[in-house]
């Protein structure tokens, strides 16, 4: 499964490649290894400190990796920098959710939209009949977007304003308006009410249905074992198992990690 | 109202001040006073556009604003070049060496780049003062020409009014469509969380780079116009001081406010021509200001009167 | 050799008062994790209070120093209380701000005080330079050198053995967890204020023979301690010291090698350069960016 395969559409959209990261002498990833299909929900999980955000980060390129390779869509990620992945289609949303939130709901979604438009200061100065035009249709796709999570209505207001819940949908519109093939979500449901986890799964259902490949990591395990298609389980750093969610929970690797961790 | 009434009702008052005061006015002082203020405000919204909208605090924008008015002082004093021809050398000079010095700068952040600034700007100022066989040395640079086309001088009354005014309009026309476009919300974004900006798709480093080139551009325009109008330029003007100034501008009118910036250069610049003890008490006010206006008000004066105006509409 | 004897200590002579304004910055961020721009206000306003109260009031040396000291002390606790506590929206920017308007506002007050004209102190004693391999080392210098190590000492004494020094490093570590194990981390604050501010003003007793005092002395001084604190990575205090002997000694180097022109953009060129290349300081400072 390391090496990318030759045949197209088989081949996982994400391939992770012995992975390893330390900062200073903690081991934060240690060799880890696993592809992501494609139109796949898969999910993270692990105890705290397993290094499920660190691989996020290094996936991202927030954090350059000690050793191994990432592969997306077959093609060697490298050490290409953050904005550039966004434009190759790998999008993410944050922990704690980071919204710029000072600017409308509509103007962040319209910074997610920012590796698909081109006017640079020349063209917001000039204002020429395609500057107009690409942020007119800027405007509709992410108007869209926002209508697609049901935050439509909020779009004139400052992000900051809105309550958690509806900060992470936005978060998401945002992350979408950059037309990504792979969403990682992390810890989308962090926060929620039952009710709003619930819903949450469903968007996470319908975004998948637009083609999206979905990575989360999340606490929330019902809401994994649900949703998710396949789950990659960390430890200290290491990936323990790989399965279906059937799978995953007949584990005995995973069972023993999760028993040793008292808050669980 | 539609945006573009608007603008035309804006700027067409805007315009109608400044003409009517250019062609009203007949005491020299008072002409030169009010292009003083045209003068700061276009160093202060260029400024506020890197640290009021991109939130990277600049130091050392004093010395772009030396760098515009030195290298065209050099260049027409040393080799008699007319001014005009100067002025591209002067905004590329500055530009370059913002983008050079930009690079690594950048790339730091909060105190950081507070310092980093400070410190280059310190390093210019001592550059002026000791190349005197180019600078002039601590005593300065005397005898720059004075902007003419033809037989009309620009350098004077109203026309030094209407000139460095007339920048101080298309800068702010620039700004406020930079603000309100692609590059203006990713520079947004940059100063409310550099790191979701990444995340999203920005490219950080170039658009903080391109937004410093951007001011210190500005800065050297301002530059250009202040040495060809006094005809003498000193290190003293561009120091440390006079950084800080520009920061107290931007602070007083509002960060990330195109019209706090014609707010805070105003009044920075008329406040201490009305109370003449300031001379003594420069720095106690200036200090004063700078912590006051940071300690209870945050986001400026401008936003604070738009929002007491808002109340009173409402009530 | 007479020549590199004669820069050398004069490289130690400075490089020891950029250490001890270093310790002041470095000490502070360590504590609070804020830079205090007015820093250098607070050499100037404790040399010129010593200036004030020996040569020209008469105090004896002694208690003119301690007077001094506790004077600049307080006047960091009055700065914490007044401009640093009362800030709703601690974002980096607005303390930078906050502390450069504080140093101006310092730097304004003193002239309205002292006067723009410098005034200058006789050394500490009447004793006649040393002689060393040629070259002449100033009473005052040895002065210097010996409070500055003294201080050091005192310092390291502090937060190695004392129970606050100890509640302060662990503020330094973890704010959060310091409170919750019950450490008044407000206090810790002012305390830390305090104490970098009487730092300030001690270095400012002991430049004060030794240069021209006037009220924009400090901005540059400063600055070259801000620079020895990075140089020896921020928030460290051993580092704070060998930074400020680096700067000391380079600067020195530089005037005596070099032009005497080139001597305030050493530190500069310096700072920028370890800004750029290694913000952690020669020995590793306190983390600088956290994601």
């Amino acid at each position: 499964m390391n090496a990318p395969k030759t045949d197209e559409s088989a081949r996982p959209l994400l391939a992770l490649d012995g992975i390893s990261k330390s900062f200073g002498g903690v081991r934060a990833s240690h060799d880890v290894s696993f592809a992501v299909e494609r139109k796949s929900i898969t999910g993270l999980i692990g105890p705290n400190g397993a290094g499920k955000t660190t691989l996020f980060n290094i996936i991202t390129g927030v954090y350059s990796k000690d050793c191994g390779s990432i592969f997306f869509d077959g093609q060697d990620l490298g050490k290409s920098p953050v904005h550039k992945r966004v434009s190759m289609g790998i999008a993410r949303t944050f922990q704690n959710v980071e919204l710029f939130s000072g600017m409308s709901v509509l103007e962040n979604v319209l910074v997610g939209r920012h590796v698909r438009t081109k006017c640079g200061f020349f063209g917001a100065v000039a204002r020429l009949p395609r500057h107009r035009e690409e942020e007119r249709l800027a405007q509709k796709y992410c108007m869209e977007m926002l209508d697609f999570v049901g935050m439509a209505h909020v779009a004139k207001k400052p992000a900051g304003d809105l309550p958690f819940g509806w900060q992470r949908l936005v978060e998401i519109a945002r992350a979408l308006a950059s037309q990504p093939r792979l969403l990682l979500l992390d810890e989308p449901a962090a926060g929620l009410n039952a009710m709003e986890t619930k819903q949450l799964g469903e968007l996470l259902g319908q975004i998948r249905q637009r083609g999206v490949t979905l990575l989360l990591v999340e606490h929330d395990m019902s809401l994994t074992m649900e949703v998710c298609d396949y789950i990659a389980v960390l430890d200290q750093g290491r990936k323990i198992a790989f399965g279906t969610p059937r799978q995953i929970q007949a584990d005995k690797a995973v069972i023993a990690a999760y028993l040793g961790q008292e808050e669980f | 109202m539609k945006p573009i009434l608007r603008n035309i009702l804006v700027y067409g008052a805007f315009i109608g001040v400044v003409a009517a005061y250019g062609l009203l006015e007949k005491s020299t002082y008072y002409l030169q006073l009010a292009t003083f203020v045209g003068l700061n405000t276009l160093l202060a919204v260029g400024l506020n556009m890197l640290m009021g909208y991109a939130g990277q605090i600049s130091l050392g924008h004093a010395a772009f604003y030396g760098l515009g008015a030195y290298v065209s002082g050099m260049l027409t004093v040393h080799l008699g070049w007319s001014p005009w021809a100067t002025l591209p050398c002067a905004l590329f000079a500055a530009g370059a060496v913002a983008y050079v010095v930009g690079l690594p700068t950048l790339r730091l952040t909060g105190y950081y780049l507070a310092m980093g600034t400070l410190g280059f700007g310190m390093i210019v100022n001592i550059l002026f003062r000791e190349f005197r066989r180019f600078t002039g040395g601590p005593s300065g640079l005397p005898g720059l020409p004075e902007l003419t086309i033809g037989s009309i001088n620009l350098s004077h009354g109203a026309n030094a009014l209407f000139l460095v005014w007339g920048c101080v309009i298309v800068a702010f026309f620039i700004c406020e469509r930079i603000v309100d476009s692609r590059m203006g919300r990713a520079l947004r974004a940059i100063h409310y969380s550099e790191r979701a900006a990444a995340a999203v798709g920005v490219n950080t480093a170039s658009a903080k780079l391109a937004i410093f080139v951007f001011a210190a551009v500005i800065a050297a325009l301002a530059g250009f116009l202040y040495a060809h109008m006094i005809t003498f330029i000193s290190p003293s003007t561009f120091n440390f001081l006079a950084s800080v100034k520009l920061v107290a501008m931007v602070v007083i009118g509002g960060m990330a406010s195109i019209w706090g910036s014609l707010l805070g250069a105003s009044l920075l610049t008329l406040l201490p021509d009305f109370l003449h003890v300031f001379a003594e008490y420069e720095m106690i006010i200036y200090g004063l200001i700078l912590m006051l206006v940071m300690i209870f008000f945050p986001e400026g004066l401008f936003k604070n009167l738009v929002k007491l105006y808002e109340r009173a509409k409402n009530r | 050799m007479p020549e590199f004897y004669q820069y050398l200590f004069s490289g130690l002579t400075n490089g020891a008062i950029y250490a001890i304004i270093a310790l002041g910055f470095s000490m502070l961020f360590a504590a609070t994790d804020l830079i205090n721009f007015a820093h250098g206000e607070f050499v100037m306003i404790g040399a010129l209070i010593l200036v004030t109260l020996w040569p020209v009031m008469g105090l004896p040396l002694p208690l003119a120093f301690v007077i001094t000291v506790l004077a600049t002390g307080i006047l960091g606790i009055v700065f914490e209380r007044l401009a640093i506590r009362t800030v709703k929206k601690p974002d980096p920017i607005v303390l930078v701000i906050i502390t450069v308007g504080a140093g101006i506002f310092l730097r304004g007050v003193a002239m309205i005080i002292w006067g723009k004209t410098a005034k200058g102190a006789p050394p500490f004693s009447k004793m006649p330079p040393l002689e060393i391999g040629g070259a002449y080392l100033l009473a005052q210098s040895v002065w210097i050198l010996g409070i500055v190590l003294a201080t050091v000492l005192v310092m390291h004494f502090f937060y190695s053995r004392t129970l606050t020094g100890k509640a302060m490093s662990a503020c330094a570590i973890n704010k959060r967890a310091a409170s919750l194990l019950g450490i008044a981390t407000q206090r810790m604050t002012l305390l830390a204020f305090a104490v970098s501010a009487a730092l300030g003003g001690m270095a400012g007793v002991i430049i004060a023979p030794i240069t021209m005092n006037e009220y924009e002395m400090g901005a540059i001084l400063g600055l070259k301690g801000f620079c020895a604190a990075m140089l020896g990575g921020l928030g460290n205090s051993w580092g704070a010291v060998v930074g400020g002997f680096a700067l000391g000694i380079a600067e020195a180097m530089a005037v005596g090698y070099v032009s005497s022109s080139m001597k305030d953009a050493v530190a500069f060129l310096l700072l920028l350069l370890i800004l750029y290349v290694r913000p952690t300081g020669i020995l590793g400072g306190k983390a600088i960016a956290r994601f």
